[in-house]
């Protein structure tokens, strides 16, 4: 029993060794004091983050991803909360179809979806203008994220308390602003900080829509680093490990429990 | 108080219909129970009458006026869910505030009314909990509390004591009863349970397959009930089919097979068969030899207060039951005693 119990712990230590030392490498080399993306870092110094702090084409693309990400997780949000409460409460026989055609982005490859929204929006004559297809494609991929948390946490709930509101007087929008949303809180704070973390990563999607002028942060990053081989991408990348860790402590502390 | 009346209500999800056009009145301040088997079409009349369903024909009156395209929230009713339906991120308080809100009325007005009622349910210790921290008839009197404060006209209530245990059940429905006598609020309630209609009801609705097979008193349903479903779903029936040996005057008289003649109010002529109800509560036994059948035990279920008899007799097995007190073993040779004045000649089933 020892044997297996350490034979167990071993284990668990490697998986986890294997899944955090990239991300381990990525932070430690960012403090490098050298010119070259090296492991181990040559000396500690902060001056590739100065160097990336004052570099506007990463600031420029940072600022474009969060507010690409907040637009793209606030229409998902709505978009997804309606087909989640279709889904539970009215689908009926057509309930599996609607689920999987709704997490189809998820099933498909990232860049099938791409190459489709492609095709599309060319067919239909507006083809990359106006970040029209970037932003669809970015709807897309984090919709199944929302659809599948509010769906959880709907299931969970008596349909009978929207209707035991509507009996005490409330309207169908008053039912659903005071019973259901508090109810579904939880949901929508994973799937939006899913949905927000999703968007602010996806590469294939922006990389094949992104169209012309600026560009979302991974698209940037993959640009320098063609070029380039400096510290500078790996203290992007810690920028963006760091802020990614914040946004899902913090819906755990506020809604990981409930949720 | 509110005078409900249903007109030829039809209610069909595109295959057969679930409700068949059914006509109610139920009187100011009563206690109604609709009584029926699952399916029957009890709970989709009280979701067309609370305005969950849209009722495909027919109409629905409150005082006369017509609600039947009424949306829910302006219908002012008061309902208790199956399953309590209490609001889980709102405190007891808040539960019963919600509808008070929802109405537009004052503060200060909502705090005295809310605590009026808590004290009206017996809750008031209890304001501030929320509704996972309290036991199911708790729960059961907040979801009845939330119903009332809003002084709805009508009070409908759907199974409400399914989710009970049984002793909590019956106090459950002593209270129910008291308090809608002291509200007198006109109530409607849904309930596949005989007993739970039976006690708590001034009218009771037998309802089968989207129809309304009886409408009476507590009383009229049992010692009379229409037909012989009605018979068997109010309680235990012994249903004996008799040959009609005289008639007139609207009375039959019907022959056993010991030879025994006995006197039913039924219109019937002479050679035609006839289904005569006796409850089990209704036959007395006697010494083997007399009495007007003879049977023989066959079980015999000790209740307690009672005894649950079985007897084989030359009209099929009749169940009896009898004071504690009357000793018949198993396997005993008795004769039985039926209540002319009690028995009830019933339509027989189709298929029976």
């Amino acid at each position: 029993m020892r044997l297996a119990e350490a034979l167990l712990a071993l284990f668990r230590v490697l998986v986890y060794i294997f899944l955090l030392a990239p991300i381990a490498v990525v932070v430690l080399a960012s403090f490098n004091a050298g010119n070259f993306l090296t492991f181990p870092p040559q000396g500690l110094s902060l001056r590739w983050f100065v160097t990336f702090l004052q570099n506007d084409v990463f600031m420029d693309a940072i600022v474009y991803s969060a507010v690409l990400a907040a637009l793209a997780t606030a229409v998902s949000l709505v978009i997804g909360t309606m087909a989640a409460l279709y889904y539970v409460r009215h689908a009926g026989k057509e309930a599996e179809t609607v689920r999987v055609l709704l997490l189809l982005p998820l099933i498909l490859p990232e860049i099938l979806t791409a190459i489709a929204l492609l095709f599309f929006f060319y067919e239909i004559g507006i083809g990359l203008e106006h970040k029209i297809a970037l932003f669809t494609g970015h709807v897309l991929m984090t919709l199944p994220f929302v659809f599948l948390n509010v769906t959880t946490s709907l299931q969970g709930r008596d349909e009978a308390c929207e209707l035991a509101a509507r009996s005490l007087g409330a309207s169908r929008m008053t039912a659903f602003r005071r019973i259901t949303l508090p109810l579904i809180a939880p949901g929508l704070a994973t799937g939006g900080v899913f949905a927000f973390i999703i968007s602010f990563d996806t590469f294939g999607i922006s990389f094949i829509l992104k169209g012309t002028g600026s560009a979302p942060l991974p698209i940037q990053l993959y640009d320098y680093l063609r070029f380039n081989f400096t510290p500078e991408a790996a203290a992007v990348s810690t920028v963006s490990i760091v802020f990614t860790l914040v946004a899902v402590v913090a819906a755990d502390r506020l809604f990981g429990r409930k949720a | 108080m509110t005078e409900v009346s249903l007109l030829s209500l039809v209610k069909s999800y595109g295959g057969a219909p679930a409700l068949r056009g059914i006509s109610l009145n139920v009187g100011h301040g009563q206690f109604v129970s609709l009584l029926g088997p699952s399916g029957c079409g009890k709970s989709t009349t009280l979701r067309c009458i609370a305005g969950f369903e849209e009722v495909t024909d027919g109409r629905i009156l409150f005082d006369g006026k017509d609600i039947s395209r009424k949306l829910p929230e302006k219908r002012d009713i008061g309902m208790v869910f199956q399953s309590y339906a209490l609001f889980p991120h709102l405190t007891v308080a808040q539960n019963l505030a919600f509808g008070l809100e929802m109405r537009k009325v004052p503060k200060a007005q909502i705090a005295e009314r809310v605590a009026k009622t808590l004290d009206l349910v017996q809750l008031t210790p209890y304001a501030g909990r929320y509704p996972k921290a309290l036991s199911g008839g708790q729960q059961q009197r907040v979801a009845l509390g939330r119903a009332l404060v809003i002084e709805p006209a009508i009070l409908l209530l759907d199974e409400p004591l399914a989710n009970l245990d049984a002793k909590l059940r019956d106090e459950m429905r002593g209270f129910i009863r008291d308090l809608q006598k002291r509200v007198g609020i006109t109530t409607i309630y849904v309930t596949h349970d005989q007993n739970e209609a039976m006690t708590m009801s001034d009218l009771v609705v037998v309802m089968f397959d989207g129809d309304i097979a009886q409408a009476g008193t507590p009383e009229e349903i049992y010692n009379t009930p229409a037909t012989e479903q009605v018979a068997r779903f109010v309680g235990n029936a012994n249903i004996l089919d008799l040959p009609v040996a005289a008639s007139g005057a609207g009375m039959a008289e019907v022959t056993l097979p010991g030879g025994a003649a006995l006197s039913v109010p039924a219109p019937a002529t002479p050679g035609a068969r006839l289904g005569i109800m006796a409850r089990p509560e209704q036959i007395a036994l006697a010494d083997a030899g007399q009495g007007h059948l003879q049977g023989r035990v066959t079980r015999r279920l000790f209740g307690g207060g009672y005894i649950d008899y079985e007897i084989a007799t030359d009209c099929g097995v009749l169940a009896v039951q009898t004071p504690a007190n009357v000793l018949a073993g198993e396997g005993a040779a008795v004769g039985l005693v039926l209540d002319p004045a009690r028995l009830w000649p019933v339509a027989r089933d189709a298929a029976a």
